[in-house]
């Protein structure tokens, strides 16, 4: 609901601005996979450390088409989160600056829907940065694979509890990992498990 | 991506900035079950490389049960020849649910330009399939040339050749004495043939006297041929003249006959040959001979494409007679047809193709005085090393007198080993299992081998130890299905031909089934009710499989001197993938067999 007028607001906001065409109806079949690694798992702190964007178009996943920004070393960058996605501040020399990297983020995506794995989290991280700076939330379409596959199995086999940790998921999509904690390789497998949920994988079992 | 694996053939022929180019070009599919990714006539789009998932590529011309020409698991590439070509020739289709990279058609023919060692690999790939094609039909042909080219010196037998004066009678007899068809009879300037079917014609139907002289019925107009001649000349001298037998002439001399029966068996296999060295033999060393070319008989079956289980069961035989024979030299009357000589492991299975170590023992009936048994033995043993049967390095001989003894003796052995059940009673129950009687009395063996499955088949403990064995190597297959591929190769000894004929010799065990090959043991478990039949047969399809492979490498390595060379290990990489497909599946034939066996022996713990 807070979403929605929100949305509103920004539209009306941005009608002449650069971004105005985010805000048009998307009427095309593509989507596009997102994820972020961050530096912590709290979305009102957590910065951004690196972030994916990978097209799915009809039954493809376009890894030749995709986005993978490493940004510049946040402050608050730790042990802790190092240890998950293995980007030490070393290797984020000479990332990008965030304002660049959401810029080209939004090029990438446009008004197509996203679709991520808790991508709420990923999105309030984003929205974070994003307001500053360019005065608007992402406006696109979401779809949340966790969810969907918490329906899917619950109407298909209500008896067992979903697990929606992540390579619980893939396994049970057989899905194979591909670079766990790097956003672009999460991002893929989560295209993946996508085209696997849309053709029904859990049918079988 | 990031998860795809350049580290394989061909894209090691690229260098760093190409295979970056591969990893942001490739997009990535999930494909169905039966799902057609590239169906026949249509254009390459793409170069498929599989990342997860089993796809088959089907020829769907042939009928369905030999369409199946490839097939392809994860790390392995299809659809760059169908680029090539323009479109793609067969049908490829998934097997199960995969996951492809998928390499535009424009990014591979980038990269084909900028490298060419790149290119040449497919081009390669291309014309390696199609002459692995024509190999395949044509290996029939190879042997036939090796006939074509054979000289009458290689197949003729020595001349029986007879003084002028001798009579009707004498001949038959000496024509019996060395078994031969036909005689010379003459003295030193002219020679006359004397073939079976003059004698009886001279005796029944002219009625001749049994004295009569044999010259006055032989036949001086030979068809002569010399040493140096090729084969196939005899054989259409023969066909002219209308006769089954020709003389090799050297310097006006007879020094041998080629029967017609001979080339025509020399054609067939040689088999023949080997087989009448062997009933022909009068002594030891004429036997080591005839045993000496077993090896280039292997070679000619293999070559002409006899199944394997033939070629065991000729080879079996005729390693039988070979012991038998060399029995027969070594021991004398009255305990040679009283005693039970037996070969045991792959010998008693019958499925010991080129000689292996020698595994055999001795049955002595109960009321037997041998007092000369250990030395009679010992020089069995010998003579059978001289014939080119490595001696047993577990010592599992005659020469032993642990391998040898009276039935009663024999029992009470088979007691203790039942009530042990330790590694090397296991072991020597595994191995008399499968013994086979070679000569003298087989009801010893037959009464031993009663008394071990009333022993031993309804006890599940002893089974249960006794299959355990089975499990004993891992099956040389990864995580994910694929074959292992070590650098120094993977054992298919004891990957795949061991867990096989083990798990097989308990079913027998459990169920008392008495033969003794692997094969006949797997029809008769079917019968039995103890397996279903198309799990028998891939079963045996496997183990032939493994045979076959292990021979062709010892027949490749028959030639190295090095002892220590000649172990089973087969390296993977020297394989062309339709064998490396053959063996994967196989191998998969294992690891369902050795489930199997654990869930029924209960061997989980």
């Amino acid at each position: 609901m807070l979403r929605t007028l929100r949305r509103a607001a920004d539209r009306r906001r941005q009608a002449g601005g650069d971004y105005g065409w985010l805000f048009n109806p998307y009427t095309g079949d593509e989507l596009v996979a997102i994820d972020c690694e961050t530096t912590g798992l709290d979305p009102r702190r957590a910065e951004l450390v690196s972030i994916a964007a990978v097209t799915v178009r009809g039954e493809r996943v376009i890894t030749s088409e995709s986005l993978d920004l490493r940004l510049q070393c946040p402050t608050s960058l730790d042990g802790d989160s190092i240890r998950i996605h293995g980007l030490r501040g070393v290797d984020l020399d000479g990332g990008e600056s965030v304002g660049d990297a959401l810029a080209r983020l939004l090029d990438f995506i446009g008004n197509r829907p996203l679709l991520g794995w808790c991508i709420d989290y990923d999105v309030t991280v984003i929205n974070r940065q994003l307001r500053p700076r360019f005065g608007f939330d992402l406006p696109n379409a979401l779809i949340d694979i966790s969810h969907r596959y918490a329906r899917e199995l619950r109407r298909k086999h209500p008896d067992i509890d979903p697990d929606r940790g992540f390579e619980s998921m893939a396994r049970m999509l057989d899905v194979p990992v591909m670079g766990r904690h790097t956003a672009l390789g999460d991002a893929v497998t989560t295209a993946l498990m996508y085209l696997r949920l849309q053709r029904r994988a859990l049918d079988v079992g | 991506m990031v998860d795809i694996d350049l580290s394989q053939p061909p894209f090691t022929l690229l260098d760093e900035p190409g295979r970056e180019r591969v990893r942001s070009g490739v997009d990535l599919a999930y494909f169905d079950t039966e799902e057609i990714i590239l169906d026949a006539g249509q254009p390459g789009e793409f170069v498929y490389v599989i990342h997860k998932g089993e796809v088959a590529e089907l020829d769907i011309s042939m009928p369905r049960s030999q369409a199946r020409i490839g097939h392809y698991t994860a790390g392995d590439l299809f659809g760059a020849i169908s680029i090539l070509n323009g479109s793609s020739r067969y049908r490829f289709q998934a097997d199960q649910e995969s996951l492809c990279y998928l390499l535009p058609k424009a990014l591979f023919e980038q990269l084909c330009e900028s490298y060419p060692a790149f290119a040449e690999f497919f081009r390669q790939r291309l014309s390696d399939k199609a002459r692995l094609l024509t190999e395949h039909r044509a290996q029939g042909g190879v042997t036939m040339a090796g006939f074509m080219l054979a000289s009458v010196s290689e197949c003729m037998r020595d001349p029986l050749v007879v003084s002028a004066g001798t009579s009707i009678a004498q001949a038959v007899a000496s024509l019996n004495d060395s078994q031969a068809d036909s005689l010379l009879v003459g003295d030193s300037q002219r020679f006359g043939m004397v073939t079976k079917t003059d004698l009886l014609n001279a005796l029944v139907v002219d009625g001749l006297a049994q004295d009569a002289p044999a010259l006055t019925i032989a036949h001086f107009e030979l068809v002569s041929v010399r040493p140096e001649q090729y084969l196939f000349e005899a054989l259409v001298d023969m066909t002219r003249h209308k006769v089954s037998r020709v003389v090799v002439m050297e310097a006006g001399k007879p020094i041998g006959v080629v029967e017609l029966m001979d080339v025509l068996s020399y054609f067939s296999s040689r088999s023949y040959v080997v087989s009448l060295q062997v009933e022909q033999a009068t002594s030891l060393d004429e036997l080591a001979r005839a045993s000496a070319r077993t090896p280039e008989l292997v070679q000619a079956l293999m070559a002409q494409g006899v199944k394997l289980r033939f070629a065991m069961g000729l080879l079996g035989a005729l390693n039988g007679r070979i012991m038998a024979k060399a029995w027969r030299f070594l021991v004398d009357d009255p305990y040679r047809d009283r005693c039970c000589l037996m070969v045991m492991g792959s010998e008693g299975r019958g499925e010991q193709i080129l000689k292996t170590d020698q595994d055999n023992a001795l049955i002595l009936p109960d009321d037997l005085e041998w007092p000369d048994v250990s030395g009679r033995m010992g020089e069995f043993t010998d003579a059978l090393i001289r014939m080119g049967y490595p001696p047993c390095p577990g010592n599992i001989m005659v020469s032993n007198p642990e391998w040898r003894g009276t039935l009663s003796e024999w029992l009470q052995r088979l007691d203790r080993w039942v009530e042990r059940r330790d590694g090397d009673s296991l072991m020597n129950l595994a191995i008399l299992l499968d013994a086979h009687a070679v000569s003298g009395d087989s009801r010893l063996l037959q009464s031993l081998r009663e008394a071990m499955f009333s022993r031993c088949s309804g006890n599940e403990l002893l089974l249960t130890y006794f299959a355990r064995a089975a499990l004993r190597f891992s099956t040389p297959l990864t995580l994910f299905g694929t074959l292992k591929k070590p650098q120094h190769g993977i054992d298919i000894k004891k990957g795949g031909i061991f867990p096989i004929v083990h798990g097989v010799r308990t079913l027998a065990l459990e169920r008392s089934i008495q033969p003794t090959s692997t094969l006949e043991r797997l029809d008769a478990l079917v019968e039995d009710g103890r397996l279903e039949a198309r799990f028998a047969e891939d079963l045996g399809e496997s183990l032939s499989l493994f045979m076959e492979l292990r021979l062709r490498q010892q027949l490749e390595r028959l030639h190295d001197t090095e002892p220590g060379k000649q172990d089973s290990r087969l390296v993977v990489q020297q394989l062309s993938s339709l064998e490396r497909d053959l063996l994967r599946e196989a191998l998969h034939m294992v690891k369902d067999f050795k489930q199997r066996l654990s869930h029924r022996f209960h061997l989980e713990y």
